[in-house]
């Protein structure tokens, strides 16, 4: 697959260090800064204005969990980790909070540009991938009720395969997906109201 | 005419760790005492020390005033892995070289270091082979809240569990903590098998004695039946411990009285005898070659025959179980001379036996 890197908007862009004080953090201040990005450092927690950053630069050697205020995974943003040990419980302990990209401390004077794209097109691609899974999985759960309109349409069609091809039709004329359609059609049949609301 | 060689000594003789410092140090001073008193060998160190006191962010700067002030190249110190990774870019810079003599969690292998220590395929997976069939599959998994604790127990996990075993609990400590309550609580109510005891400094200390007053009203935490065990714990420590240390398990590659360690052979501690080791393996890279202080590691250890190894920089060490009984270690097992696989890399074959799939019964 094609991937094409998103270089823009670097410029004004935030980003946040979680790390002690200490000179890999004025290293990556000063790389950060000159790209362009505003940065701020938090130590030893995330505070809650980080939700409102464009990039987490985290240290992986003390890091825990508790210095999140989100879940294991579920960063809003793209999030870099900052490893001095490259030992395997580190590692993982990184994957699970949520790393898209790494640098190897000391951070000296380059390595940031290319992390933060990295992060960034992982980040994008993670959360496409999410919404794509969470829309395939609501047409999951949909498919009892396809069925049951299904059902309902051919006891007023011939076969089956004409109910079907009516479902389609509706879904296209009211240019909603499948599954809206046949859960608008089970809902009248039930007797309630068509109230036309969208879902997804 | 001997050539003078300034030598670096950065250990902290002050805060958690002070008695495994001293140990080291007293180790690196009579090594140095004896290669200076040898009329066959060409050299005289000198030692430059620097004391960083225990505090964290000393260890960098204070590496970089020896290497930079003074003529030294090489640098015995550190205890903890998180110093040693603190000073490891300070000698990159410099071209210097640390001689590390205290265990560690292995995943290392800089060049820029020597690690006359044991790691884990040394310590830690030995003690566990032998303890497990011994005394049970149940564990309970303690340490101090930094690289050394996290990287044993999550070994200790992945061991326990690959040979059929369970992690009952597993609880850290800030290094200096005495907050012990909740550990041993857990304990009292999950009664293992056995305790892997990865704390360091006060916290182990206050740990052990508190573990040992539980054992004295239940016998089922005494050392028979729940052991602890440990990969850290030397004889330099013992008197911290008093009477709480007795039927302590612990792996390592020297207990006093064992033989078959060069020198004299005999040694207050593992750390005293891998310090001493570590200045005798330079003493041995710089004797008779005139300008050799001034080269680099890498260009020291190439083509020689080296008690290093030249790709690792780990040593081949005696696995050594010794248990606190009467006051002092005796060696309880040996595992043989096995030599040090950071990464684990390596073939084991009682690991992989271990680690042969759980076959269970579906019904």
């Amino acid at each position: 697959m094609k991937r094409q890197v998103r270089i823009q908007n670097l410029g004004g862009a935030r980003a946040v260090i979680l790390h002690r004080p200490h000179p890999t953090v004025q290293a990556l201040t000063r790389q950060l800064t000159a790209i362009g990005l505003e940065v701020l450092v938090h130590w030893p927690d995330l505070e809650p204005e980080a939700m409102a950053a464009d990039f987490v630069f985290f240290d992986a050697d003390m890091g825990h969990d508790a210095q999140f205020p989100w879940k294991p995974g579920e960063a809003p943003m793209p999030m870099i980790a900052l490893i001095g040990s490259e030992a395997p419980g580190r590692i993982e302990w990184s994957l699970g909070i949520g790393a898209h990209a790494q640098m190897l401390k000391p951070v000296g004077d380059n390595g940031a540009y290319g992390a933060l794209l990295i992060a960034r097109a992982a980040h994008d691609a993670r959360c496409a991938l999410a919404a794509e899974v969470a829309d395939l999985r609501r047409r999951l759960d949909g498919r009892q009720t396809v069925v049951r309109a299904v059902t309902l349409l051919a006891a007023r069609s011939r076969t089956e395969a004409e109910a079907y091809d009516q479902l389609r039709q509706i879904a296209m004329a009211w240019r909603v997906s499948l599954e809206d359609a046949a859960e608008r059609i089970v809902a009248q049949a039930a007797g309630g109201q068509d109230d036309r609301r969208e879902r997804g | 005419m001997k050539r003078r060689i300034e030598l670096g000594l950065l250990y902290s003789r002050t805060g958690s760790y002070a008695l495994i410092a001293q140990a080291c140090r007293s180790g690196a001073l009579a090594a140095v005492a004896e290669v200076n008193a040898d009329p066959g060998c060409d050299i005289t160190f000198v030692p430059v020390e620097r004391d960083p006191g225990g505090n964290i962010d000393l260890y960098a700067p204070l590496c970089d005033e020896i290497l930079h002030a003074t003529s030294a190249r090489h640098v015995i110190g550190c205890v903890t892995s998180w110093s040693r990774k603190e000073v490891i870019p300070t000698l990159e810079k410099a071209g210097g070289t640390l001689w590390y003599a205290v265990p560690y969690e292995g995943f290392e292998a800089s060049d820029h270091v020597v690690y006359t220590h044991a790691c884990p395929n040394q310590h830690l997976l030995p003690l566990l082979d032998w303890a497990m069939p011994v005394y049970g599959r149940r564990a309970y998994l303690t340490g101090s809240n930094y690289i050394w604790g996290w990287e044993m127990n999550r070994l200790a996990r992945e061991t326990i569990r690959a040979a059929g075993g369970t992690v009952l609990g597993e609880r850290y400590l800030p290094i200096g903590s005495l907050e012990i309550g909740r550990m041993i609580e857990e304990i009292r109510v999950t009664r293992p098998d056995f305790i892997l005891n990865s704390l360091i400094g006060p916290s182990s200390y206050r740990f052990l004695a508190v573990l040992a007053e539980l054992a004295a009203q239940d016998p089922a935490f005494a050392p028979d039946r729940c052991p602890v065990l440990s990969c850290n714990m030397t004889e330099c420590e013992l008197p911290a411990l008093g009477a709480a240390a007795e039927g302590l398990i612990a792996a390592g590659p020297y207990f006093q009285g064992e033989t078959g360690w060069p020198g004299s052979g005999q040694f207050g501690s593992s750390h005293e005898a891998a310090a001493w080791r570590a200045v005798q393996g330079l003493a041995g890279l710089l004797a008779h070659r005139p300008g050799a202080e001034a080269e680099s590691l890498a260009t020291l250890l190439a083509g020689r025959r080296s008690s290093i190894d030249a790709q690792t920089h780990h040593t081949t060490l005696p696995a050594l179980i010794a248990q606190v009984r009467d006051g002092a270690f005796k060696v309880v097992a040996r595992c043989g001379q096995v030599a040090g696989d950071p990464y684990l890399t390596a073939r084991r074959p009682e690991m992989r036996a271990a680690s042969a799939p759980v076959l269970r019964v579906v019904s």
